[in-house]
């Protein structure tokens, strides 16, 4: 969908959007493919697709390169495109299930594993409201007055 | 397909539609169900893909007009806070829902003579207690008995587990010294019935594919086509018809899958299609007897919306509170503060209910019914490595009072694929709300610090959730005075005696809890009292 020039200035917004974490072995989102994701929505949605052609014609035209300032003035010039850009790359990222888990959350589809959550103990629970059942009834019955 | 007359017709196979038609099978009437929507298949749930998340942006969103189905209709609020959300097709809006399940408590039905405020229902509570019971049966409800918030029952399954994050609030609770319980819930704690028990897939909003969540496609609709009622899917009612000389409903004109207009005889109707599309469909089936809508001489059809507005505060905690584990809605419920107390600068009162966490693609886009995507950037990592996993959160959910303001209309403009015209919301938060949002927020705050959160996130303005459009009441309201009331205490068209309407829009007050035990309990009511009335129906 775009040059290989276009691409990597896009790979390197993405890193800047979603940047790395080394300490926990995350990538950013550009390190991780994430151009196709965006390349994808952007053939799926043409507004969508001008809107990323116009940050990255206007990234280009930073003699610096992909900076954090650069993708801040971005936010500014362009805040409607620069936010769909934003969700996009959200929901690409999060919707890898490698990524997921890199933040605790489990790679599988829910169903049908689902999650172990124990039940609390008959014990357990009558332990915790117990405080709540001491105190009585804290509701009114309009035909018995206030309880 | 046949369109022969039938005794019943029903327009809608959600919560409500689902439970008449089950306490009507019993009088071996013939009962005709009209759909706009489909089954889902079970192969279609996104609970059972790699990539689930997405599809809550997309075809399973909760918001008709994001999702734009063919079975959508579209919503215009513009001029509205809060958008509706739904479901269209069958098991209508409990689809998607996420199964919390509190009943109304008895003061809601009672708030003028309570509190001086909106009008009290023309049935209490104790009426429908009996209703409750036998719907949490049907439905396979969890929860635990001896609630002091309520007069004494007990739920037919045992509780879900609350998690970590549950028992780690209810200690805050406890440490405050106020009230807190286990959550009701329309989720099986144990198989039953074929059902399976809920899994804690933590995804209840894109459909539960084990069947655990108490959906009407799982509890009321299996058991009620096996019986012999008719379920007619892709059936879009444009307009219910009336016999202009004896002012009875005759029955309804449809879109029906074909593409085409058929019309379907009714000994009598019962609308079951949620407070938007109860009046939308009653403001579109105007004629010589009824200008202004079917049903409509009171002038209060599409008027008094309520939903239950939302706003949140989070805990940063120093364990992990695996919030995306569990059912995402329910794991405990405070009501101290659901009763008017006068020194709080506002009449009736809310809920503190502990929604787990969500997915993360959901909290980096802002969370569940909320588009305010978190920062990027270092902020970003900072947030999803070291606050996402150890977060929980309480939602302040207010009593919505009735305000005529507050509609349901017709757009002038905007329709549904097959030319009906589109509902329009007009809707605006009172300063009642607003006050007890803050409260609500405040006390939430000192729960979470009181619970070991080390620090608590706000969001510090008075918006509230956009897509909490979930519970929409009171636009065709219940009461005993036609000039007031659009049906009444049974459900029953004041204006067409043979129109039943059994959905939110007949609830004269909100509450502060989610409405769909209580909607259930009274569509049985209903059926009950048709019933009992059956020699002297129509009289």
């Amino acid at each position: 969908m775009w040059s290989n020039t276009e691409n990597s200035v896009l790979s390197a917004i993405l890193n800047e959007l979603i940047p790395d974490n080394p300490d926990k072995g995350i990538p950013g989102a550009g390190d991780i493919g994430l151009c196709d994701f965006i390349a994808a929505s952007a053939a799926d949605d043409d507004m969508f697709g001008q809107q990323v052609f116009s940050l990255l014609r206007l990234a280009q035209t930073s003699a610096d390169g992909v900076t954090t300032d650069l993708v801040r003035r971005l936010e500014e010039a362009l805040p409607e495109a620069f936010a769909a850009l934003l969700t996009e790359t959200y929901k690409g990222y999060y919707s890898r299930p490698d990524m997921r888990a890199k933040v605790g959350v489990g790679a599988h589809p829910v169903h049908p594993l689902g999650y172990e959550v124990p039940s609390e103990t008959p014990e357990l629970i009558n332990e915790l409201t117990a405080p709540v059942r001491a105190r009585g009834p804290v509701f009114r019955n309009p035909t018995g007055g206030m309880t | 397909m046949t369109n022969e007359p039938v005794d019943v017709l029903i327009i809608g196979a959600g919560a409500s539609g689902a439970a008449i038609a089950w306490s009507l099978l019993e009088t071996r009437m013939r009962i005709l169900c009209l759909e706009q929507g489909d089954h889902l298949a079970d192969k279609d749930f996104p609970s059972r893909r790699d990539d689930y998340e997405l599809a809550r942006y997309g075809d399973f969103s909760v918001d008709p007009n994001v999702r734009q189905a063919r079975q959508d209709y579209p919503i215009n609020s513009k001029d509205s806070c809060i958008t509706p959300v739904n479901w269209n097709g069958v098991g209508g809006s409990t689809m998607n829902f996420l199964g919390h399940w509190p009943r109304m408590r008895p003061s809601d039905f009672r708030t003028k003579t309570l509190d001086g405020v909106a009008e009290d229902w023309p049935v209490d509570y104790h009426t429908l207690a009996p209703f409750y019971e036998m719907n949490d049966r049907n439905t396979g409800v969890s929860g635990l008995g001896g609630n002091p918030a309520y007069p004494d029952y007990t739920p037919p399954h045992p509780p879900i587990p609350i998690g970590q994050l549950g028992q780690t609030l209810a200690k805050g609770f406890n440490e405050m010294e106020w009230h807190w319980w286990p959550s009701d819930v329309a989720i099986l704690s144990r198989d039953d019935d074929g059902r399976q028990k809920c899994v804690n897939a933590g995804t209840c909003d894109l459909g539960c594919a084990a069947g655990a969540k108490g959906g009407t496609n799982f509890t009321y609709w299996p058991m009620l086509e096996n019986a012999g009622v008719e379920l007619r899917t892709n059936a879009r009612v444009r307009q219910v018809l009336v016999d202009e000389v004896t002012g009875f409903a005759t029955g309804v004109l449809y879109h029906g899958v074909d593409g085409q207009l058929h019309e379907q005889k009714a000994e009598m109707v019962v609308m079951a299609c949620n407070g938007v599309g109860t009046p939308r469909l009653l403001l579109n089936s105007k004629s010589k007897a009824f200008p202004e809508g079917l049903a409509n001489r009171s002038g209060m059809v599409g008027k008094n919306l309520m939903f239950h507005p939302l706003t949140g505060v989070a805990g940063v905690f120093d364990e992990p509170m695996k919030g995306h584990e569990g059912p995402m809605a329910c794991s405990i419920l405070s009501q101290e503060f659901y009763e008017s107390d006068p020194s709080r600068g506002f009449v009736r009162g809310y809920g503190l209910h502990s929604g787990r966490s969500t997915t993360p693609m959901t909290y980096a886009l802002g969370g569940y019914g909320i588009d305010n995507p978190i920062p990027w950037g270092d902020e970003h990592r900072e947030i999803m490595d070291n606050v996402y996993p150890y977060l929980a959160g309480l939602t302040v959910v207010s009593e919505d009072l009735p305000e005529e303001h507050n509609c349901v209309t017709l757009d002038p403009d905007l329709t549904d694929s097959d030319g009906v015209p589109a509902p329009k919301i007009t809707y605006r938060l009172g300063d009642n709300t607003r006050a007890m949002l803050k409260h609500g927020e405040a006390r939430a705050t000192e729960i979470l610090l009181a619970a070991g959160a080390k620090r608590v996130l706000s969001k510090n303005d008075d918006k509230v959730w956009w897509r909490a459009g979930w519970h929409q009441m009171g636009t065709c309201r219940m009461g005993n005075d036609p000039e007031t009331s659009v049906v009444n205490g049974w459900g029953r068209s004041h204006d067409v005696k043979n129109l039943f309407i059994v959905d939110g829009s007949i609830f004269v007050t909100a509450g502060a809890v989610n409405p769909t035990s209580t909607i259930q309990a009274l569509a049985l009511y209903i059926g009950d009292q048709i019933k009992t009335n059956i020699e002297t129906l129509f009289d």
